[in-house]
């Protein structure tokens, strides 16, 4: 594959031994970069039952196919590994500058296994690759750790840094990997594997070219779209009205959506652009799953993102992203002292830390964005296991005594932030509370109130709103993301244009979704097959929800790779990106079945009042027709020996990486 | 010969970033906010006086918004 390197780095923290391994050039064909040469390597490497913070777990930095050729939206890195919250496969995605970064040192990817008997950080710039002490920068939180490295090991060209804080270096469960002062791949818990190998950053300072097939080509592609999203603009003031736009979703049928309202909506506020509307919509949980709108009145005009807009001082763009999201905001004067700055909190942790835990309090959510990036924890999990702690104080499940005298009541931002502090220093309540919600429930009791799916806590839409993310949710490898596919996301997709067996997107009422049927299944496929293609590719999900004609995945990766291929085939690479991590989890004795919805979020009982009112899912049965479509036996979810053979999957675990 | 630096035309900019990541001394940073409408993006310049001449970031941008032109000679 002309826009890959064919090598890897692979770093043995026991030993010491840091060799090149070249990949065969059958892997890129199969499973491109990104998150499918992540799975391919992990299965081929990893024996099977390894402990995920023991030495044998590996983990992993993969850049994407694209990345680094004049692609747009392809500056995405992936991280791979075991993941110790689940016990099975594990990754978590990030933008950033660090994916252009592995491939400047001359690798699509470094793979570390084995644990140091001290804290290190590896280096590696065009000729050098080596292990240093750490001791130095061990405790320090993540942008701090960054900023300093980045200081004491410049040479000409600027490091970039990947690290972990305080959270990873305590084993956290629920703790991530930052770049670019708290831009974090937060989930899976990669951050304690990390931590568990005593590996403190990643430091890398490459200049080497990144190759590519058919550079005019790229570039021709890159420059349409950049135009385009240059004159993206929407009227000022808006950002009010977003409420009531969630409102009318919530009440309108189902039905196929422009994608450049997403590049319009992402340009204009980032992902807070979402927050009104999954208030009102029914896409955002509320109350710990357990509340609708009429719950948290005056919730929305707290979070309208034009209050957000008001202290942002520059947009935030990872690499090779035209569109910028993100934003740095000035915080100097809210409330909460001790930052000067903030990345623009995302959706998610707006809507953890606000209505799920019944907070209006916006600047205080800022200042635990900002605390949370800094120690490298999961904003996901860790408002999910907050908002599982209010709800059991508020039950008397938890006792003042228990909470180290916190008043853990809805909407108490001091007390929750007291919490986070606890959970990021271990002290206190904080240290159970700092491995996610199942096992803080096994350990206090409220299982039954523990949003979680195989140990990992959901994203921050509803499964009741959105019969597919229900699947999702539970039919992943990686059981809880969000981010596989919606809804709402396949309506401004247009699939079907690209790939002769996705369903197309059409108008039709809601409460068809909630009977078990062929046809979301198959969407539920297509929505899974091309994110793991975007991942491979090291795409941005947001260029995914603008559609195949504006993000023309398929022509970029064909120009870059100089290759020929249709959508039909870049959709079976996803299809085998998928299977080889339902592989992962087979292999390491994790059953697809054990992942199921805690019944809140199934509607059971169904919530009194908002859009969800009274919806109830029969998600098992929709999940075993999602599995049917892969040809994965329906009740197990174990993939079949037949679909193992479409997908030519035998073959390409026969091959594996061979020393240079 | 005489050296050679980049020079951007900001209008065309859309904030990538690959210039900066290209740059093999790290001269550029996104550090020039500049107003487009309403948005403030994060534009290219020239951070540190280190630059080499080497073209690389004019070659990277897909938006060709970077031009090399001779330094002055004093």
């Amino acid at each position: 594959m002309k826009s890959c390197l064919g090598k890897v780095l692979r770093v043995d923290l026991t030993t010491g031994e840091i060799r090149t391994e070249q990949i065969p050039e059958s892997v890129y064909e199969a499973v491109l970069s990104g998150k499918g040469l992540g799975a391919w390597y992990l299965y081929q490497n990893m024996p099977a039952g390894a402990d995920p913070l023991g030495p044998d777990n590996i983990l992993g930095f993969v850049s994407g196919a694209l990345t680094g050729t004049g692609a747009f939206f392809t500056g995405r890195w992936t991280v791979v590994c075991k993941s110790p919250l689940t016990g099975g496969w594990g990754d978590a995605n990030c933008g950033g500058v660090f994916a252009p970064a592995i491939k400047q040192c001359g690798y699509d990817a470094i793979f570390f296994t084995g644990i140091s008997d001290h804290p290190v950080y590896l280096w590696c710039d065009n000729t050098t690759a080596e292990l240093r002490d750490a001791s130095a920068y061990w405790g320090l939180d993540a942008t701090e750790a960054e900023e300093q490295l980045c200081r004491d090991t410049r040479r000409k060209k600027k490091p970039c840094v990947a690290s972990i804080g305080q959270a990873g270096e305590n084993l956290s469960l629920i703790s991530g990997i930052c770049n670019e002062g708290g831009r974090i791949a937060a989930r899976s818990g990669v951050g304690a594997v990390m931590g568990s190998k005593r590996l403190k950053a990643v430091v890398l300072a490459g200049t080497k070219p990144m190759p590519c097939a058919d550079r005019e080509q790229v570039v021709a592609l890159s420059k349409k779209l950049g135009t385009k999203l240059n004159k993206m603009s929407l009227p000022s003031g808006m950002g009010g009205m977003l409420g009531f736009g969630g409102t009318m979703l919530g009440k309108m049928p189902s039905m196929p959506l422009d994608g450049s309202l997403t590049a319009y909506l992402f340009k204009e506020w980032g992902t807070p652009s979402n927050t009104p509307m999954a208030i009102t919509s029914g896409d955002g949980p509320i109350m710990n799953w357990a509340g609708g709108p009429k719950d948290v009145p005056g919730a929305v005009r707290a979070y309208n993102p034009e209050k957000i807009n008001r202290i942002e001082f520059q947009k935030y763009h990872c690499y090779s992203c035209p569109m910028g999201c993100g934003g740095r905001l000035d915080i100097k004067d809210i409330a909460y002292k001790g930052f000067p700055e903030t990345h623009k909190p995302e959706y998610e942790t707006l809507q953890a830390f606000g209505p799920l835990c019944k907070n209006n309090d916006l600047e205080s959510v800022f200042f635990i964005n900002e605390l949370l990036n800094r120690a490298g924890m999961d904003s996901i999990s860790a408002g999910n296991t907050v908002a599982w702690a209010i709800e059991c104080y508020e039950a008397g499940i938890l006792t003042k005594e228990q909470t180290d005298g916190l008043e853990l009541s809805w909407g108490n931002a001091p007390a929750i932030i007291a919490l986070i502090e606890r959970m990021i220093s271990r002290e206190g309540i904080g240290d159970i509370l700092a491995d996610g919600v199942k096992r803080a429930a096994a350990h206090f009791g409220g299982t039954e109130r523990a949003m979680q799916i195989g140990g990992q806590e959901p994203g921050m839409h509803d499964s009741r709103n959105d019969p597919q993310l229900a699947v999702h949710f539970v039919a992943e490898p990686a059981p809880g993301k969000h981010t596989i596919g919606m809804g709402l996301q396949y309506g401004a997709m247009s699939l079907c244009d690209i790939c002769s067996w996705a369903p197309p997107a059409k108008v039709h009422s809601k409460a068809e979704d909630l009977i078990p049927n062929d046809i979301l299944a198959w969407i539920a496929k297509a929505n899974a097959c091309y994110s793991m293609l975007v991942d491979g590719a090291g795409g941005c999900y947001y260029a995914e929800m603008m559609g195949v004609h504006m993000w023309r995945l398929v022509d970029y990766l064909n120009a870059a790779a100089g290759w020929d291929y249709d959508g039909d085939h870049y959709m079976q690479i996803g299809e085998r990106i998928q299977t080889l991590r339902q592989l992962f989890n087979i292999k390491h004795g994790v059953a697809p079945k054990s992942f199921v919805l805690p019944d809140r979020m199934e509607g059971k009982p169904p919530l009194t009042n908002g859009p969800l009112k009274g919806v109830q899912l029969r998600n098992g049965e929709q999940v075993s027709l999602y599995w049917k479509t892969f040809g994965w036996d329906q009740e197990t979810g174990i993939p079949t020996q037949e679909s193992l053979n479409n997908l030519q999957i035998p073959k390409l675990l026969e091959v594996d990486a061979h020393g240079a | 010969m005489a050296r050679k630096h980049p020079v951007f035309s900001y209008e065309n900019c859309v904030s990538c970033g690959i210039c900066a990541q290209a740059c093999p001394v790290s001269c550029l940073a996104m550090t020039n906010i500049r107003k487009q409408g309403k948005y403030k993006k994060p534009c290219p310049e020239m951070a540190e006086d280190t630059c080499i001449g080497c073209s690389i970031c004019a070659k990277e941008c897909p938006m060709d918004v970077i031009t090399m032109v001779e330094d002055a000679v004093s």
